[in-house]
């Protein structure tokens, strides 16, 4: 039973990371109808910009998000701006393989800079995990934890009450009847995109002082997103977030009473099997 | 034109390496010609037939693991192991075929994905037939006389003549699926497969064979990595980054065309080969960067750019 609250604590709260990344993933898809491969390499710019910031100037990985959330915000701005709106007319397949091009860029980049090697952040004071009621939380994961609900709200109250919020989501419903009431809809993929990018990369700050950092992490983060995003629905933010911690709960249940080894294996067969028989996924509400 | 064009680069093929014995160009050629047979066989299904493959990594690790084992532990020929490794790849494609064809454009491209991850671990996982991630290694190949001289496996040159045969039989290939009845199918089940199917297309059947055609040469490739390398692990034949890096090759050098995989394979493997040699990491930075610009620029890649230059001189 302790082995089983366990596993529900940490899967939670893996999960309510996942389910950040993934909501970026599902917002681009929805609003632009792009399957942004180079989403996984966002959240590893953003676990590189918080180790940099705190290894050469101190700076508390969890406060360095007000720094890079936004500077990712504009970066993916400009990438949309200047790189995708050329290449969005010529089909979802030819934007699917330009973004795969894309991420093998950055993460190509980051390896010529930063090499292969893998990296960790330690943080004086999460060297203990907290204990309440006999569960052990490593107080990094917590804290990303809560930090990652408060992003979440913000984005929804974004989405729900404000002028931009409406507009995305007219947008998601039908680009041309949004142009036609008067959505600038290439502002609003601007956006778009830099909101996904910022919560991708606010979420690999947060991650950093529990996962392993290096050039690469971001293949092994979009497919996960994959997962997840299909789990919920495509272009359905409360689907990403159910999908989130349910993979983060598969993977972590699964580890104990599956097996270890296999316990990435569940979420890809139930990933495939949501695909064939529930491609508008497991909720239906996304859009297939 | 086209056909004083292939003579010539047959005869340049062939006698490319009584130019150098220098073992960096030998081993350049030899990537070269190995991306050019994985670029041709995902261009019979990504290029023709537009089912744009996330996955094809599987069949070059079933064709390596099944050339290993059957050579390690059956003692059978190599070579003979690596014909069986394309046809157990080539049957590992009709069911994933048949999966992963109910879904369209990028949702196949996913499932490919999740069923290539899959079988990743479960490479990684199966410990008594793979031996997981400690991987297998041939320390010696089998002695092999050929037209009456012994062959030297620790020259490169049997390799870069296996290689190169292999590559051109990829090239025929596709070709002559391009001028094909199924060539036919499968460009219109890319150009639009609900009238494909409309005008009574078997569009299911024309994928299936066409990825299972593709998976038998992938899987000769992988036959051929293992014994080119004489090691084979789950995270080396079975990784993401190969089945991403092959659709790279086609489409920067031409999707649907039979000689673009050879000119995306010189261009991209040749850049990366050279930064591989001067720094340590990031050979992959000129096709992340190529395959934007095609993407933007030149959607028929390298050589259908070249191809219509020249249409447009004659």
């Amino acid at each position: 039973m302790e082995s089983f609250a366990q596993s529900v604590v940490s899967g939670v709260l893996t999960g309510s990371l996942y389910a950040m990344i993934a909501i970026g993933l599902t917002i681009v898809f929805g609003v632009m109808r792009i399957i942004n491969l180079a989403h996984g390499d966002m959240v590893m710019l953003g676990m590189f910009g918080a180790y940099w910031s705190y290894t050469l100037w101190g700076i508390d990985p969890f406060l360095s998000v007000c720094i890079w959330a936004p500077l990712m915000f504009a970066g993916g701005m400009l990438v949309q701006r200047f790189l995708l709106k050329q290449v969005m007319p010529k089909g979802e397949l030819n934007t699917l393989l330009y973004t795969a091009g894309l991420s093998l860029l950055i993460a190509n980049v980051a390896l010529f800079f930063w090499t292969g090697d893998y990296r960790t952040l330690n943080l004086d004071y999460a060297v203990m995990p907290a204990r309440p009621f006999g569960i052990s939380v490593p107080i990094p994961l917590a804290i990303a934890f809560v930090m990652a609900i408060a992003i979440t709200t913000a984005l929804y109250l974004l989405l729900s009450r404000t002028d931009v919020g409406r507009a995305m989501r007219a947008t998601a419903q039908n680009a041309q009847s949004a142009a036609l009431m008067g959505v600038d809809v290439g502002r609003i993929d601007m956006v778009t995109f830099g909101l996904g990018t910022a919560l991708a990369a606010a979420a690999g700050v947060l991650l950093v002082p529990s996962l392993y950092l290096y050039p690469t992490v971001g293949e092994i983060l979009i497919v996960k997103c994959f997962v997840i995003v299909v789990l919920g629905g495509l272009g359905s933010v409360p689907g990403a977030i159910a999908g989130g911690v349910l993979l983060g709960l598969v993977e972590s249940l699964g580890a104990v009473y599956v097996s270890v080894a296999y316990k990435d294996t569940i979420g890809f067969v139930l990933f495939l099997l949501v695909l064939l028989f529930r491609p508008s996924g497991l909720f239906g509400v996304g859009k297939s | 034109m086209t056909r004083l064009l292939a003579a010539a680069g047959i005869l340049v093929l062939v006698s490319a390496p009584l130019l150098t014995g220098n073992p960096f160009f030998q081993h350049l050629m030899i990537m070269v010609l190995f991306w050019t047979l994985l670029g041709a066989s995902w261009n019979l299904l990504g290029g023709f037939a537009g089912q744009v493959s996330f996955g094809h990594a599987v069949f070059l690790g079933i064709g390596a693991y099944v050339t290993m084992l059957s050579y390690l532990s059956l003692g059978l020929s190599p070579f003979l192991g690596m014909l069986a490794g394309g046809a157990i790849g080539a049957m590992f494609a009709v069911p994933i075929g048949l999966i992963c064809f109910r879904l369209r454009g990028p949702y196949f491209s996913l499932a490919t994905l999740a069923v290539a991850e899959i079988v990743r671990l479960v490479a990684l996982n199966w410990e008594q037939l793979t031996a997981g991630p400690m991987g297998l290694l041939i320390t010696q190949l089998p002695p092999l006389s050929f037209a009456g001289a012994t062959v030297d496996w620790e020259s490169k040159i049997p390799f870069y003549y296996l290689a190169a045969a292999l590559a051109l039989s990829a090239m025929g290939l596709t070709h002559a699926v391009s001028r094909s009845r199924l060539g036919a199918y499968l460009t219109a089940v890319r150009e639009d497969i609900d009238s494909a199917e409309a005008v009574g297309i078997d569009t299911v059947r024309a994928r299936v064979t066409a990825l299972a055609l593709s998976a038998f040469i992938v899987g000769l490739a992988g036959g051929f990595y293992s014994l080119y390398f004489r090691y084979v692990d789950p995270d080396a034949v079975f990784a993401i980054s190969l089945s991403v890096e092959m659709i790279f090759i086609a489409v920067v050098g031409g999707l649907a065309t039979t000689a673009g995989p050879i000119v995306g394979a010189v261009v991209l493997v040749t850049i990366a080969e050279f930064f591989r040699d001067r720094f340590q990491a990031g050979h992959l930075i000129f096709y992340g960067l190529f395959m934007m610009l095609v993407i933007r620029y030149l959607p028929e890649g390298i050589w259908g750019g070249l191809r219509r230059l020249l249409a447009a001189r004659a």
